[in-house]
């Protein structure tokens, strides 16, 4: 068990950087998940760390050792591969027992620590069987087994479950988290999946185009995302973006499209002055799907045209067409509407974000 | 189970009718008969001239020579084999043969496989350009190495404590060793190792196993195909390599089967019967080996179509 700690993390291929300057420590027992999409550098974070690559620059310090020049065999971390990585040739209690046997452990502690990791998984019964006899699900536990018999100061796992089918997904979501829970291993999880992130991580760091975008809880990077790129990425179907200008007209801030305008409340959106006046110009208004809904009769809110409906039963999910922007609103699943009606949205402003011209969200964290 | 319908496959589903069907099995006979005509073709060269070997080998020197030729003897003899084992060192020839061609296939399986284990796996500056080097060999010419290499060997065999009798000229070692290493067997070796998937060997270096920890527990389980093929492949070209062997082992001593049966071609008279039964001799030890590897040398050739 051990805290990680990673300082201006670069890494290039050639040139291009696939990691760029990312800082993060991960604290002794943290489930940290790395989210992004693909080619975000997230695995080759971990990779990293495993010692599989070696850092252009930067610092990986593990349980307060610097390890950049530590050879993997040494850096005593387990690592779950996206394939498993099962040594086809061997039995699963071979493939299990591999790395005590590298570690010259007696006979007699291999079988008692085999034999105890295969009750903990309920792989027991395939201890004789070859890797291409099982499923994936089993062959998924065979690799956990192998990654946690040697109690490993740091787990990592690359995207694990994305070979197996979505009811198996959901199953081993929950036993890799009762598994962390019960072992407490320091873990850093890799997905591209924001479902498995927001369920599973203590914190998530999200990535994109090599750098770190944003490291906080599933709630903080869901509720304040810190760019449009977290915005975006958060959230099925994603965060709207309304495009229009930030303007001060003498008492107050406003936000303005053709028809439309918002007066932004500072103190209750949680909006600094400066952010404000340095922001002047072309923004972007963005509010989750859930946050809106059709405006009562009273009221103004953007006006609209109806294109699809999607009903998924519990909710019921609406594409608007607002300009040039088309926009996500979920409403309560048994709403009057249909296509090509004209409607208005209006949303709860509490919930809307303004990201300036550098697509940074200019509320506070 | 409905048994009315003409030609209905009930395993496979598939049904023929009439002229259809028998038209599809025709067609299909015609194939294979031309498929077998062209594959008997190439069978009559390659099996022809050692089943022609059985003939002589029969026969004594007069009615070799009968006219019209006759294939089948009037009355068969085994005096050639008699003289072979009575007035020879063919056994000795034979024991002589067998060190050569093993000694030289265990160690250049060894030798490759350490060489191509390190051109697939490891990372070192220079690799590429070491591995054309070793690929470029392959255009030299035996005949062009031959006399450094007969040299070299001399040399070495003449020095204190490496030398005699040890390695040098007629020795086993100063046979065997020039044969170790060869830039196809590298070759081959490299392309079986880089075919196996790379997160095998990044899951063994985090589980913490040394680089020949992994080469013997992971890699060598997993290409045992290709090193049983290469393996053939070594043994069989070793036991039929007659240059080195007659310019490096050419006293009695040492002498192999291919040097000892040209030696029984005489200056004035040629036993040729003597010959074909020698001949016809050692092909049979390879003949075995390959009969009973040959599972192996259809699952390594397989191998690469059925994997992903």
């Amino acid at each position: 068990m051990a805290e990680v700690i990673l300082r201006s993390l670069v890494k290039r291929f050639g040139s291009v950087p696939a990691v760029d300057n990312v800082s993060l420590q991960i604290p002794d027992g943290e489930f940290l998940v790395l989210l992004g999409p693909s080619g975000c550098g997230k695995s080759t974070i971990l990779r990293l760390i495993a010692g599989l690559e070696d850092a252009t620059s930067g610092e990986i310090v593990i349980d307060g050792d610097l390890v950049n020049f530590v050879d993997p065999t040494r850096r005593n971390l387990a690592m779950v591969f996206q394939n498993y990585a099962l040594y086809p040739h061997m039995t699963v209690y071979k493939n299990v027992a591999f790395p005590l046997e590298t570690a010259k452990m007696s006979r007699d502690s291999v079988k008692e620590a085999v034999s105890r990791v295969a009750n903990m998984l309920e792989i027991t019964e395939f201890l004789q069987r070859l890797p291409e006899q099982l499923s994936g699900g089993q062959r998924q536990r065979v690799a956990l087994a192998r990654a946690i018999v040697r109690q490993p100061k740091v787990f990592l796992m690359d995207e694990p479950l994305s070979n197996l089918d979505a009811k198996l997904r959901l199953q081993t979501r929950i036993e890799l988290m009762s598994l962390h829970e019960r072992l407490g291993i320091t873990t850093l999880y890799v997905t591209h999946d924001q479902v498995e992130a927001m369920t599973m991580g203590q914190r998530i760091a999200v990535l994109h185009e090599g750098k770190l975008q944003q490291l906080g809880t599933p709630a903080e990077v869901y509720d304040v995302p810190a760019n449009k790129f977290v915005a975006t990425f958060m959230g099925a179907p994603p965060m709207n973006l309304i495009d229009g200008e930030l303007q001060n007209n003498g008492t107050e801030w406003v936000f303005t499209r053709e028809d439309y305008r918002l007066v932004i409340d500072k103190v209750q959106m949680n909006i600094d002055e400066d952010a404000l006046l340095s922001s002047k110009g072309t923004v972007s208004l963005g509010v989750r799907p859930e946050d809106m809904r059709l405006a009562s009769s009273e009221s103004k809110g953007i006006p609209g045209v109806i294109r699809f409906l999607e009903p998924i039963g519990s909710d019921l999910f609406v594409t608007v067409d607002v300009g040039p922007h088309s926009l996500q609103v979920r409403l309560p699943p048994k709403t009057q509407v249909a296509t090509g009606d004209r409607i208005e949205i209006e949303f709860d402003y509490l919930k809307a974000h303004i990201f300036n011209a550098d697509e940074e969200n200019l509320q506070l964290t | 189970m409905d048994t009315s319908k003409p030609g209905s496959n009930h395993e496979t589903g598939h049904v023929f009718y009439g002229r259809g069907r028998s038209r599809y099995l025709f067609g299909n006979r015609i194939r294979a008969f031309f498929a077998y005509l062209v594959l008997l073709f190439f069978v009559v060269f390659a099996v022809g001239p050692v089943l022609y070997l059985i003939s002589p080998a029969l026969r004594d020197s007069i009615s070799l020579f009968d006219y019209p030729p006759k294939l089948i003897p009037d009355d068969p003899t085994l005096d050639n084999f008699r003289f072979l084992f009575d007035s020879t060192r063919y056994l000795s020839w034979a024991l002589n043969t067998i060190i050569f061609a093993a000694g030289t296939t265990i160690i250049s399986l060894f030798t490759n496989v350490l060489a191509g284990y390190a051109f697939a796996r490891l990372q070192f500056p220079g690799r590429n350009i070491l591995f054309f080097l070793v690929l470029s060999t392959l255009m030299v010419p035996v005949a062009a190495v031959l006399a450094p290499t007969y040299l070299l060997v001399r040399e070495i065999g003449e020095l204190p404590i490496i030398g005699r009798p040890f390695f040098g000229l007629d020795t086993y070692l100063g046979l065997i060793l020039p044969c170790t290493v060869s830039p196809l067997g590298v070759f081959m070796m490299r392309q079986f190792i880089s075919t196996l998937p790379v997160g095998l060997y990044e899951a063994a270096r985090i589980d913490g196993a040394s680089e020949w920890r992994i080469l013997f527990k992971i890699v060598l389980p997993l290409i045992k195909p290709a090193l049983v093929v290469l393996g053939i492949f070594v043994f069989m070209i070793t036991w039929a390599n007659f240059l080195w062997p007659l310019v490096a082992a050419s006293g009695d001593d040492y002498r192999v089967l291919t040097v000892g049966i040209a030696s029984l071609k005489g200056q004035f008279v040629t036993h040729w019967g003597v010959l074909a039964a020698a001949s016809l001799m050692t092909l049979i030890p390879v003949t075995i080996v390959f009969l009973f590897f040959q599972k192996w040398f259809v699952q390594a050739s397989m191998a690469g179509a059925l994997k992903q």
